[in-house]
């Protein structure tokens, strides 16, 4: 079977995986984030045309007209009732804390019409948001993450008692952490919008990274009965490395089912599935190694010294 | 014993088979409701406009249910039927959702939500006839003579010569200042206002006491209704403000939807030949268990009703991850039972009562995040939260029951007693 000291190497695992993180907070200096206008509150109009357009052209206009910055992209996207034939979206973002009004939004409109080739009858799409809505979400979604993060180290403290529970709950948590520090990094780098889409992606991440985690724990709590003769290093070793074909199926599994998703998401330039996808791939992937590398080196740590704590004070 | 094994595998088989004509059904006939996101419509959310403090958190409460109630009938009088208004009780405010309407086209989604909304401060005032704008219109004085929250019921009827009138019926204290008022302004007109644009201005004819009283005009009867409906929303204490409105083309969304099934129904295939390559004969067992899991997990969406948003798709597809998962901590565990040279019968029992608690434990703190992002998150969260909560339900019931009894009906077949099957050299 195969046999890996984890234990041995977890310095270099910690590093890998410091480094990645400094780098996405480094870039969070550089860069910040890039808030989409469903967070940055603003109007987002999406208007059909016959064929690629000039965006710099129309972004000019409608700035000169609006007297506020605008940014445009074209967007080329699957069309379901003719799969051979593109969809073609001009997107104009206008960010800022008031939506466009009826006659701004009617004037971006004339505008678009009178200079380029709008499909008549076509799509159209428009968002309007202040940015309060958007921020809301994001707290709601970080209280209720939160409460349930407390009642997950409840209990994991309870049932995992066998391997002191408490140092369990917050290693597994240092984990999640760590996956979502790791999506962060990929976010500041890239510069990917941060919107509706992400928080989803986000709570699958801790969704699934958790799941990894807690089958690990569940061997070592196991193993901690089994292998009452051995030291805490080879328990967590040979709890790592017996689950260790399981957790490489589950991820080339899951991974397998994300990528394809993202695959027929890029090949159809489905924005929204694509911004989900890509954060999923990212995220399972350092879940997958928190679940090895960090979590449990990292509770067999705080075991240690806490223990060298009760001997000293022995 | 082995027949009863039998009858459980059957029984599971024919369970999934009845499970998956019924679905095929539901999506045969379109019974998947799909969010906003995804048919296309508009999306928005109300919020009330409240001045600090001036409400209590009851009274907001309240205020959202009567608002509720009042934009279910605008959409009902705009000939929008499968529209959804929800209070979101931990926002306090409103969501709104119109889908769009088949061919539909001069829809100025906007405009709509912006009509919604306008479920506004309702009053009746005291005019001066003198004070008129440019189309004869009174402008409101602001000496107010009943609040729209004193109006208890508003209806449209008609009277003794068959004429469409409005009947109004107040509480005891609107009753009592609308005695003094109409008392005091017998001939004159009182205008009632929705925030500041008039909408009737009736006159008095007469004192009018008791606590009902009756609007007379050359209405139609639309007019009266509309009228009617109009003073019923008056008993909402704050405006509501379109804090959102997401309009999305039903193409684009369709288009959306389209991908996501078709990249479900591939890698769900490559799932399978994974698991069948890896696990072999329980493989095929754990795919004919997933099979199931989504079967089910496409019923409980078409019974229940619940509409499914993209998030929600987030959370399904995490639910069945976590079902793959279970599958493979549990064959992991009977591989290494008989490597130790167990039995096959009692490799399948002990594998899979080892594995039940890592099965469970992962289970139980993924349900754990679902209940509280339900119950504490909105929009997306909840749509996410709410597919994951039932998927890993039913995840966690094939993959430790279906999958288990048919494991156990095939161990007591002699060809299935090959190692190899398992996986194990």
């Amino acid at each position: 079977m195969f046999n890996f000291d984890f234990i041995k190497h977890k310095k270099i695992f910690f590093s890998i995986s410091i480094i990645l993180i400094v780098i996405g907070i480094v870039f969070y200096f550089i860069n910040g984030l890039n808030f989409d206008v469903q967070f940055s509150g603003g109007t987002r109009i999406l208007i059909e045309t016959n064929s690629e357009i000039d965006i710099n052209k129309a972004g000019d206009l409608v700035e000169a007209a609006l007297g506020k910055s605008v940014i445009t992209q074209m967007l080329q996207t699957y069309n379901p009732e003719n799969a051979s034939q593109k969809i073609y979206m001009l997107r104009l973002d206008i960010a800022g804390e008031e939506a466009l009004n009826e006659h701004e939004r009617n004037l971006v409109n004339d505008i678009i019409a009178e200079n380029f080739d709008v499909k008549e009858n076509g799509n159209q799409e428009v968002l309007s948001v202040e940015p309060s809505i958007g921020r809301e979400t994001m707290t709601d979604g970080l209280k209720a993450t939160l409460i349930a993060s407390v009642l997950i180290v409840l209990y994991v403290t309870w049932r995992f008692s066998a391997m002191s529970g408490f140092s369990a709950a917050i290693t597994a948590l240092v984990a999640l952490l760590h996956d979502v520090l790791i999506v962060f990094a990929l976010y500041t780098v890239f510069q990917l919008p941060i919107n509706e889409v992400f928080i989803s992606a986000a709570l699958t991440i801790l969704g699934y990274s958790i799941n990894d985690t807690i089958v690990i724990y569940d061997r070592i709590r196991e193993n901690s009965k089994l292998m009452k003769k051995h030291t805490l290093e080879e328990i967590v070793n040979a709890s790592i490395n017996q689950s260790l074909t399981r957790t490489l199926n589950t991820a080339v599994t899951t991974l397998l089912t994300i990528t394809t998703l993202y695959v027929f998401a890029a090949a159809n330039n489905i924005t929204s599935l694509m911004e989900f996808s890509l954060p999923l791939i990212i995220g399972f992937i350092a879940g997958i190694y928190s679940t090895i590398f960090i979590a449990s080196p990292l509770w067999l740590m705080w075991r240690n010294a806490s223990m060298k704590k009760t001997l000293k004070k022995a | 014993m082995r027949n009863s094994s039998f009858v459980k595998f059957f029984i599971v088989i024919l369970v999934f088979a009845v499970c998956a004509f019924l679905a095929y059904n539901e999506v045969k006939n379109d019974n998947i409701r799909t969010g906003i996101d995804i048919r296309g419509g508009v999306s928005a959310i109300l919020e009330p406009d409240i001045p600090d403090n001036s409400l209590t958190a009851e009274q907001i409460t309240k205020g959202l249910e009567s608002a509720k109630v009042i934009l279910d009938k605008r959409l009902e009088s705009k000939q929008i039927y499968d529209g959804s208004v929800t209070i979101d009780t931990v926002g306090k405010r409103i969501n709104v959702d119109i889908p769009w309407a088949a061919g539909e086209t001069n829809f100025d989604p906007q405009d709509t939500i912006d009509e919604l909304g306008k479920t506004a401060l309702l009053t009746f005032q005291e005019v001066d006839v003198n004070m008129v704008d440019e189309y004869g219109r009174f402008l409101p004085t602001g000496k107010i003579v009943l609040q729209g929250t004193q109006v208890k019921d508003a209806y449209p009827g008609t009277d003794n010569n068959n004429k469409w009138i409005v009947a109004l019926e107040l509480d005891p204290s609107g009753a009592e200042s609308f005695a003094e008022a109409t008392g005091r302004l017998v001939g004159k007109p009182i205008a009632i206002y929705m925030d500041n644009d008039m909408i009737s201005a009736p006159r008095v004819d007469s004192k009018i006491t008791g606590g009902s009283a009756i609007i007379t005009g050359q209405f139609t009867s639309k007019e009266a209704a509309d009228l009617a409906a109009t003073i019923r929303s008056g008993s909402l204490p704050f405006r509501l403000v379109a804090a959102k409105v997401d309009s999305i083309s039903p193409q684009l969304g369709q288009g959306a939807l389209d991908v996501a099934v078709n990249a479900g129904i591939v890698g769900f295939i490559l799932v399978c030949l994974f698991m069948l390559l890896v696990y072999r004969m329980p493989g095929l067992l754990a795919n004919i268990g997933l099979f199931g899991l989504v079967v089910l997990t496409i019923l409980s969406v078409a019974w229940t009703g619940i509409s499914i948003t993209l998030p929600g798709i987030g959370g399904i597809i995490l639910a069945i991850g976590m079902g793959v998962d279970a599958n493979a901590v549990i064959f992991e565990r009977i591989k290494e039972e008989l490597r130790d040279g167990k039995t096959f019968r009692s490799a399948v029992d002990t594998g899979f009562n080892r594995a039940f608690s890592a099965v469970l434990d992962s289970n139980v703190t993924t349900l754990i995040t679902a209940v509280v992002l339900y119950v504490m998150g909105s929009g997306p969260i909840k749509g996410f939260a709410l597919t994951l909560g039932i998927g890993v339900g039913i995840s966690f019931l094939t993959a430790v029951t279906a999958t288990k009894a048919m494991l156990q009906a095939v161990t007591g077949v002699e060809f299935a007693k090959n190692k190899w099957l398992y996986g194990v050299k």
